[in-house]
């Protein structure tokens, strides 16, 4: 199957991005410096093309219902005009794809998911479609998708006149915007830790969007440095922190299962689960920790691997998120073992970087 | 992607090593065309003195951000020195990698070593990377 291109191909071509194949599209991994590109979201702003990602429309009466139906988080309480993050679960608690709900309107709900899960994803929700008085559509192809993200993004949108400096979106926030004559959805969201915006749109939408961010002096960032972003976040990745086999609460991310609310999709498995892993971050002062790097306790025995793990830009040293079995002794001081050499790995609370975005 | 450097005194290899060969001396380094393509070189992982190397074996590992590399050891030898100042400041592959070698290992005894005919010279270098 030939490689799918987003709008802006010609553009990360003409500035020397590295492009490579990810999720079925041709994407820029990097342009001149992947270093470069994660310091400047976080000094200053940067502009991602995200536009592989697929975004569904939920239409009707029941929009809503639907889809509080469909995730474990609680869509039904936040207003309109909010986003939601989620994972997708199956009736066993594991995750299909994690996911940003939009409640554009009662009956009007955009939902993004990960580009390598697109197909599976719809055909997911087609299938429980069901009793729910819904249209689904989807907008993947006809939808481009930007993000700008760093300190500076606010006053960059306010500029272009997709934000209102009196009305400002708080985080999680999302509204509609005029671009240049069309209609384009600015949400406050993003995956690198600071604060930023997300812009669906139209491709040419798309383009001079870009071209016009690029004037404003925004940097053009790859996906290499999204990556390190997400986790010197602490943000996970559906494919290694978040996995098919793997329940909402073996991967860090059970705050976002609310047992309390109507039924969903996986709330009885969930409700006599054991989780198998808990989820843990780790920095280490040497050595670059990596994706199925094993994990080992102070006495030499095998407990976890690394699901993420990158040199981070910002701490300048080895960060880790990993999946480590439970009922295994609870320590600060773990090892990752990397080509045959152990190295120590701190167990780390929280996100790796002070969060910038707005609360 | 002519635009790297390949001095003409070096050896190099296809793996994008360079070689310095200084009697039965040989330095390796990385070359100017291997730093760009790995991008900021953040760890370098290198042998101990007296290893004894065959050729093509993995002497060691260099990473960049979100990459990880090996590094193969162009000629068979024995490890007599490590750049130690490449583990606390990897920096300097990128910053100037002709002048910054990996290691030195010592040749075999006999002098014309018949894997030195293996390693491409400057002018087959450039075009190779020009490929």
């Amino acid at each position: 199957m030939e490689a799918k291109r987003t709008a802006l191909y010609p553009e990360h071509l003409a500035r020397g991005a590295k492009m490579v194949p990810f999720a079925g599209y041709e994407m820029p991994i990097q342009y001149d410096s992947l270093k470069e590109e994660a310091l400047s979201v976080r000094r200053d702003c940067g502009v991602f093309d995200v536009g592989h990602m697929g975004e569904f429309l939920v239409r009707g009466p029941d929009a809503t219902a639907f889809v509080d139906h469909l995730i474990c988080n609680d869509f039904a309480s936040p207003d309109v005009g909010r986003a939601l993050y989620s994972p997708l679960l199956r009736e066993d608690g594991t995750i299909i794809d994690d996911l940003i709900a939009y409640k554009m309107g009662a009956q009007r709900i955009l939902i993004c998911v990960n580009a390598a899960n697109t197909q599976k994803d719809w055909e997911w929700m087609r299938s429980k479609q069901g009793p729910f008085n819904i249209s689904l559509e989807d907008k993947s192809i006809s939808f481009s998708l930007l993000a700008l993200q760093g300190p500076r993004s606010s006053a960059v949108m306010e500029k272009m006149g997709l934000l209102s400096p009196e009305d400002p979106l708080p985080f999680f926030g999302v509204a509609e915007f005029k671009w240049r004559g069309e209609d384009v959805i600015v949400a406050r969201t993003g995956y690198t830790g600071e604060d930023g915006f997300e812009i669906f749109s139209t491709d040419s939408s798309a383009k001079s969007l870009w071209e016009n961010l690029l004037e404003e002096g925004v940097r053009p960032c790859g996906l290499g440095a999204r990556d390190v972003l997400r986790i010197e976040a602490g943000l996970p990745l559906y494919g290694q922190d978040l996995r098919d086999d793997l329940t909402p609460y073996d991967s860090g991310i059970g705050w976002t299962v609310k047992m309390e609310k109507q039924s969903f999709i996986g709330q009885e498995a969930l409700r006599n689960l054991s989780p198998q892993y808990r989820s843990l971050k780790l920095t280490l002062p040497k050595g670059i920790p990596r994706h199925g790097h094993e994990i080992f306790d102070e006495s030499g025995h095998l407990v976890g691997r690394v699901s993420s793990g990158t040199m981070s830009v910002i701490l300048g040293k080895g960060i880790a998120m990993a999946h480590v079995k439970r009922g295994t002794v609870e320590s600060k001081k773990f090892l990752v073992k990397i080509r045959n050499k152990y190295y120590d790995a701190f167990v780390h609370k929280g996100s790796f970087v002070p969060r910038g975005a707005k609360k | 992607m002519s635009g790297h450097q390949v001095p003409e005194n070096l050896k190099y290899t296809k793996e994008h090593e360079w070689i310095q060969i200084d009697d039965d001396c040989a330095a390796i380094g990385i070359t100017d065309y291997a730093q760009s393509s790995l991008g900021d070189i953040v760890f370098v992982e290198l042998p101990e003195v007296g290893r004894v190397l065959k050729q093509g074996e993995t002497f060691g590992v260099v990473e960049s951000i979100k990459s990880v590399s090996d590094l193969y050891s162009p000629l068979a030898g024995e490890v007599i020195e490590v750049n130690t100042q490449l583990e606390n400041s990897p920096e300097l592959c990128n910053e100037a990698p002709y002048d910054h070698w990996m290691i030195k290992i010592k040749l075999p005894a006999t002098k014309d070593h018949p894997k030195l005919s293996s390693l491409l010279n400057h002018q087959e270098y450039k075009d190779l990377c020009r490929e």
